[in-house]
């Protein structure tokens, strides 16, 4: 019984604990993930949907006369739509966190609500990645590739595009109250994004409502940074690349920031008016 | 307000407003006016200091079911920066390690330690929300019924447990239940109705506010028995034998004072559930 007394924490720096924090979280959510098989075989065949069927329909039937290939083109915005998707799904989680009241095991913690939210983001990036790679085998089999130096860029930048999911479907999730709706959530956050933002469809000829959501759309930012990355010195450069990518950067910046506030405070008042 | 150390009891019916006050002192719900303080700190101002210094054990388990029983442990302990992050027991420091073992062992889930949570039963995850809530060394224990669902063995184990903690760590512990023999010896009861504290005081206070003391007696001459009684000023009922109530003197006094040779002589000593019940009685019963 002596070790009844335990000890204070000990890690001691407050950023510390919350990295920590943000770590602990985010790891429960790959050890599910692993502990999953339904989740490790969706993350899986999503991309042999999105990117083998949807994409693959869309490259032999719509992808004539672009001026660019449209296989690279599809390629990326299905990579960056699976991140976006999958964080989102993920995100979604939180909900059945809520009704199995582990929320409140994780809203007593002495740890910021950013901290929780971040966390639980990252954890959902981590499925996130692997849908990614899933993808960038299907587009292999397609005959669709990029160089190593592309993929390492866009799995780079890939923490960024996560977090801007996972801000933007937190302010949704934060009002959602059961799995069903949480399901049908995830859909109105992913599939606007996946049509406006230039994923499949080059949006350059937008105009109306249409170009207004698509510019309010973080996917929208995250989609023309890593194009801008990918297409860098090509000459395609200019047909694909819409923003300079410092003002892409910074509206992400802003976006996720504005989307992490505001999400982050939905999640807290949601597990606080129970 | 309570002091350091105290082990109190906040009981009422259903709906009294019970879970509503252990969330607004934990942090999770907002208060609607006044101000509460917990181990010096605002719960308003400085929640995330009360988080530090505040451990609960909810009504409902909030274990995460598809995790192990010491994924969760691990989880708690890394959340509140006692241990940095490691993706397996093995790589956990050994203090964690031997730590998390010996207090399986005390509470009697160490087989159960690596299982899932789906698969421990109503008592093994009480007992391990426990091993969790205290795994941070918390000021102040909030129990929101504790033992509810828990046969009387795994209840009998879970207190002894606590008391434990209580004596060896000092920790304030804040009890809910309606279990009102869980009660009986704590330092400090309050009863709550409809939002409002309707009484409060030791138990033994609330005892003598609310009931009577009762002798038991009977002797082969009832009638000269039940006689003295009504010479002596005391009221009694009669069933199977003789029940007096009193409060303004004491047994012994009464029992001298008869010349009848008794048969039978009992004190019968009011529980906290009688005087519970009695209470919402006065006040009209349950709130819900």
């Amino acid at each position: 019984m002596s070790e009844l007394i335990l000890q204070q924490p000990k890690i001691k720096s407050k950023l510390l604990r919350e990295l920590n924090a943000i770590v602990t979280i985010a790891a429960r959510d790959i050890t599910l993930f692993f502990k999953s098989i339904g989740t490790i075989a969706m993350s899986l065949l999503m991309p042999l949907v999105m990117m083998g069927m949807l994409g693959g329909s869309l490259k032999q039937n719509m992808a004539g006369g672009l001026g660019f290939n449209y296989g690279e083109f599809m390629l990326v915005g299905m990579l960056v739509n699976m991140l976006f998707m999958t964080t989102t799904s993920g995100v979604a989680s939180l909900v059945e966190d809520h009704f199995t009241d582990f929320t409140q095991e994780m809203l007593i913690s002495p740890v910021s609500r950013y901290s929780i939210v971040i966390g639980k983001i990252m954890g959902s990036s981590f499925g996130a990645i692997i849908s990614m790679a899933g993808t960038l085998v299907v587009g292999l089999v397609m005959g669709i590739t990029l160089s190593v130096g592309q993929m390492l860029a866009i799995l780079a930048l890939s923490p960024l595009m996560c977090l801007s999911a996972g801000a933007l479907a937190m302010i949704v999730i934060g009002m959602v109250k059961n799995n069903k709706m949480a399901n049908m959530a995830v859909m109105l956050i992913t599939m606007p994004q996946m049509f406006l933002s230039g994923a499949i469809i080059p949006m350059n000829n937008s105009s109306g409502i249409l170009f207004v959501i698509s510019r309010i759309m973080p996917m929208t930012y995250c989609l023309d940074l890593v194009r801008a990355v990918v297409y860098a010195g090509t000459p395609e450069y200019d047909s694909v690349v819409l923003f300079n990518p410092a003002i892409t950067l910074t509206a992400i910046a802003a976006i996720m920031v504005v989307c992490l506030v505001i999400g982050t405070f939905f999640f807290a008042r949601s597990e606080k008016n129970r | 307000m309570s002091r350091r150390g105290i082990f109190f009891a906040f009981l009422g019916p259903n709906g009294a407003g019970k879970t509503t006050t252990i969330s607004i002192l934990t942090t999770t719900l907002s208060k609607t006016s006044g101000s509460v303080t917990i181990a010096g700190c605002d719960v308003e101002k400085e929640a995330q200091r009360v988080r530090e210094k505040v451990g609960i054990i909810f009504q409902q388990p909030s274990l995460d079911p598809s995790l192990s029983a010491e994924e969760n442990i691990r989880f708690h302990a890394c959340l509140y920066g006692m241990f940095s992050y490691r993706p397996s027991f093995r790589l956990m420091p050994a203090a964690y390690q031997n730590r998390v073992l010996e207090l399986a062992e005390i509470v009697g889930i160490r087989d159960a330690l690596f299982k899932p949570i789906k698969k421990l039963s109503g008592g093994m995850q009480r007992k391990l929300e426990i091993i969790r809530s205290l795994i941070h060394t918390p000021k102040v224990l909030f129990l929101d019924e504790p033992t509810q669902g828990l046969d009387a063995v795994s209840r009998r184990s879970l207190w002894e447990y606590i008391n434990n903690v209580r004596r060896q760590n000092g920790t304030t512990v804040f009890l809910t239940t309606h279990y009102i023999d869980e009660a009986e010896h704590v330092d400090k009861v309050c009863i709550i109705n409809q939002g409002k504290i309707a009484i409060s005081g030791t138990p033994e206070e609330m005892k003598a506010d609310l009931l009577k003391q009762e002798l038991v007696l009977d002797a082969q001459d009832r009638d000269g028995l039940i006689s003295e009684l009504a010479k002596l000023g005391l009221s009694c009922r009669i069933d199977s034998h003789i029940t007096v109530p009193f409060q303004d003197r004491s047994a012994q006094e009464i029992i001298a004072s008869l010349k009848t040779r008794l048969t039978v002589l009992k004190i019968q000593e009011p529980t906290l559930e009688d005087a519970y019940v009695e209470y919402l009685k006065r006040t009209g019963g349950a709130a819900a």
